[in-house]
């Protein structure tokens, strides 16, 4: 057992010394390339990220709640929660962000000129993430075999008690996989900002490529790999690690 | 907090005036999702097969395209094939394939190909091949290699054995979770509108421009999407359950 | 009353339009072992679940110790921890070792110390003979030290009365029997125990008295001699000796083991 999970982890550490080794070696021929990527990571990652992350947090913050509406809540909240997902859902990010930000200039009024597309970005980003997460978290809810809470239950535990230390821990790591996919959905999602005057990653390319034309692709393609170093791995990691690790805990896909 | 409160209603109607408009953006849109779906169907099964069925090298070459495309925003893959004329140097044609025609005296003009549409279906079709991909190859694991290796003992060569026994099946098999992607991919036609091409969103911007109507230009296109996502989830439904294997 | 550690009377118990219990009363005197078996169906999962109220009957009552479980101002929580349950599939928390799962319940509902649970916890696994095994999760263990791990869990909360429902069911042959001898250890301690199972070998060696569940009521209750020698109803006596042709050979392997 122990050796399936060192053999992966070998493996993934490969891929990953592979990665830097050729971006290293790309960098050697052709300075160019380093000048690009450092002018984009400088200008934009660091806004890439931030969107990422607000946007996850209340992405989470919002879709746990709506999944717990739809698991233990009435029926009028079970609707209003199941509403909810089909409607942020079915409606274009770029669309939400523009409705946001320019459909409702009122909405942030409190917040400082300079900060508001990213208020409304981030809006717009943690309630289409909610409506996933949702999703993501009532299925590895449910999927704690109910066998267990009622153990739970015949041992004299509360009903929150099932839940905190019984569901919840299980659920978390359950949820792990379509999570890390989750939020690479949502870092690609925040290229969508390069619409409303943001300078993030993909805006910081493009105006690279608007100085030097010569080199627009390139910078569009460094771009490009940047996002990938940032989701790869991670869902590579916590996407097909854990599900290994899980089924070896006889966990994942309840009884 | 909203500058247009007092007349939502005439705001609206004011908004559906601009009619022609919505409607050259809808077909746009349309006519871009139906080449993505098709483009990334076809690439898309091709892939998953390569990266099933295939040979090592085929299945690093599948693999990481597949992994590429889905790790990266649909924003930059499309900016990068848009510039990607201008840093080699190469002229970009202007040519277009236009459909002029008239509805209740209102004048259509709709460019359906154009080198900028072009760009913008073949970056959709790239794209979508990729998360369908993913779609096939699960569908492909859930029929299990059993199926092909009997095939294969009865003499049939592997590429026989993948069409005759393992797509019938798989294909069935997957609408369920490909009617995901299918249903959802309106959504994204709408990174276009970035190449500069008119299609429902940057009708809606042009409306905006014209009436200042924001909010409800931007909902009415929201509205839009959402009704022709669940017509289409429908529908893919009602498909899938005449086609069903019965028993699975 | 306060003789009987358990007092269940006249229960009923439907699931919509289906009657599962009509009418079910039965008694339990402190240390004494009483196995309910029946064709499937009969309701005697639905009449542990009842019992413990995770799932409560209509009408009827449950009394504990004299404690009316059904009466208002009852901590149903604190009563469910004074009886235990036994699960046919174990339901062991499957992301928690092996001694956590013993030790949470007395530390969350019985408030014990860490250091105290953990004692009590080792405690119940030596008794089920899985001391060694203290730090292993349920998925590295076998069927039947994992059911071994829940009687140990129910024990160490140590409870008036135990309800085991069908234990051994899901277990492979083969482990059986390693689960059936700790059942025994237990009945000749002194443990209070109902027990819903098929394994009459058991039943013959320990229980005080057998009830038989048919359809909802109970058919017919004896000694275990009464039931073996000369069953009175004809249903009874069709369901036994379907259970003896299927398990003759076993009941032969059990009293060797005794």
């Amino acid at each position: 057992m122990m050796s399936e999970t060192k053999k992966f982890l070998k493996s993934f550490l490969y891929l990953i010394a592979g990665i830097i080794i050729s971006l290293i070696a790309l960098f050697i021929l052709f300075p160019k390339l380093y000048e690009i990527a450092s002018y984009i990571t400088i200008h934009g990652l660091l806004a890439t990220l931030l969107l990422t992350a607000l946007g996850l947090i209340s992405g989470f913050a919002l879709g746990i709640t709506l999944a717990l509406m739809r698991i233990y809540g009435a029926t009028e909240l079970r609707w209003l929660a199941s509403g909810y997902e089909k409607l942020l859902r079915g409606i274009p990010i770029l669309v939400l962000i523009y409705i946001f930000l320019y459909g409702t200039p009122g909405l942030f009024f409190y917040i400082d000129l300079r900060y508001r597309p990213i208020a409304g970005v981030v809006l717009a980003l943690g309630l289409r993430s909610a409506a996933y997460q949702s999703q993501i978290f009532r299925g590895a809810i449910l999927s704690v075999s109910s066998g267990q809470i009622e153990a739970a239950r015949a041992l004299g535990m509360t009903v929150s008690q099932s839940f905190r230390h019984i569901v919840m821990p299980q659920a978390l790591r359950l949820a792990l996989p379509a999570w890390t996919n989750e939020y690479a959905v949502v870092i690609k999602d925040s290229s969508f900002a390069y619409g409303v005057g943001i300078v993030e990653m993909t805006k910081a390319g493009y105006d690279f490529g608007v100085a030097f034309r010569e080199l627009w692709a390139v910078s569009l393609g460094v771009v490009t790999i940047l996002y990938f170093i940032f989701t790869f791995p991670i869902t590579r990691l916590f996407g097909e690690y854990q599900n290994k690790k899980l089924k070896k805990l006889g966990m994942g896909g309840g009884s | 907090m909203f500058y247009q409160i007092p007349e939502p209603i005439e705001d609206i109607l004011l908004v559906f005036s601009y009619w022609d408009h919505i409607l050259s953006g809808f077909i746009l849109t349309m006519w871009l999702y139906a080449w993505a779906i098709l483009i990334g169907f076809i690439l898309g099964l091709i892939l998953s097969i390569l990266r099933q069925y295939g040979g090592k090298i085929l299945k690093i070459i599948s693999t990481s395209y597949i992994e590429l495309m889905r790790g990266t925003p649909l924003l930059a893959q499309l900016l990068f094939l848009y510039y990607l004329p201008t840093s080699l140097n190469l002229p970009t044609p202007d040519w277009a394939v236009v459909s002029n025609f008239s509805l209740f005296d209102k004048n259509f003009n709709i460019i359906f190909l154009n080198h900028r549409t072009m760009v913008g279906i073949i970056a959709l079709g790239l794209n979508s091949a990729a998360y369908q991909a993913e779609y096939f190859r699960g569908s492909f694991m859930s029929v299990g290699t059993g199926q092909l290796l009997a095939a294969q003992s009865l003499g049939m060569s592997k590429f026989e054995g993948i069409r005759h026994i393992i797509l019938p099946q798989a294909l069935r098999r997957v609408i369920p979770s490909w009617s995901n992607e299918a249903a959802y991919l309106p959504k994204y036609t709408i990174v276009v509108y970035f190449i500069s091409v008119q299609e429902l969103f940057a009708e809606a911007h042009y409306i905006v421009s014209f009436t200042y109507l924001s909010l409800t230009t931007y909902v009415i296109i929201a509205i839009i999407f959402l009704v022709l996502i669940s017509i289409i989830s429908k529908g893919l439904d009602v498909l899938y359950n005449r086609l069903k294997i019965p028993g699975l | 009353m306060d003789e009987y550690v358990l007092r269940v009377n006249d229960i009923w118990k439907s699931y919509d339009d289906l009657e599962v219990l009509k009418g079910v009363s039965f008694e339990l005197k402190r240390q004494e072992v009483k196995v309910i078996f029946g064709p499937s169906g009969s309701g005697k999962s639905t009449l542990l679940r009842c019992i413990n109220l995770l799932d409560p009957p209509q009408k009827g009552e449950i009394y504990l110790s004299g404690l009316n479980l059904m009466g208002e101002h009852v901590d149903l929580n604190e009563a469910r921890s004074k009886i235990g349950m036994v699960f046919q599939h174990f339901n062991l928390f499957t992301h928690l070792k092996a001694i956590d799962n013993i030790s949470i319940a007395l530390r969350r509902v019985k408030k014990l110390t860490k250091e105290e649970a953990n004692r009590k916890a080792l405690e119940a696994l030596e008794r089920v003979k899985l001391a060694k095994w203290a730090d292993h999760y349920p998925a590295q263990l076998s069927g039947g030290q994992q059911q071994r791990v829940g009687i140990a869990r129910a024990l160490a909360m140590d409870p008036e009365v135990i309800l085991f429902d069908e234990p051994t069911s899901a277990l492979d042959p083969e482990l059986i029997g390693e689960v059936l001898q700790v059942m025994l250890d237990l009945a000749k301690s002194g443990t209070t125990m109902v027990v819903v199972t098929h394994e009459l070998g058991f039943a013959r060696a320990v229980a005080s008295e057998m009830i038989f569940l048919g359809e909802g009521i109970v058919i017919e209750r004896g000694t275990p001699d009464h039931f073996f020698t000369s069953p009175k109803s004809e249903r009874v006596q069709q369901f036994l000796k379907q259970l003896t042709i299927l398990y003759g050979t076993h009941e032969k392997l059990l009293e060797q083991g005794d």
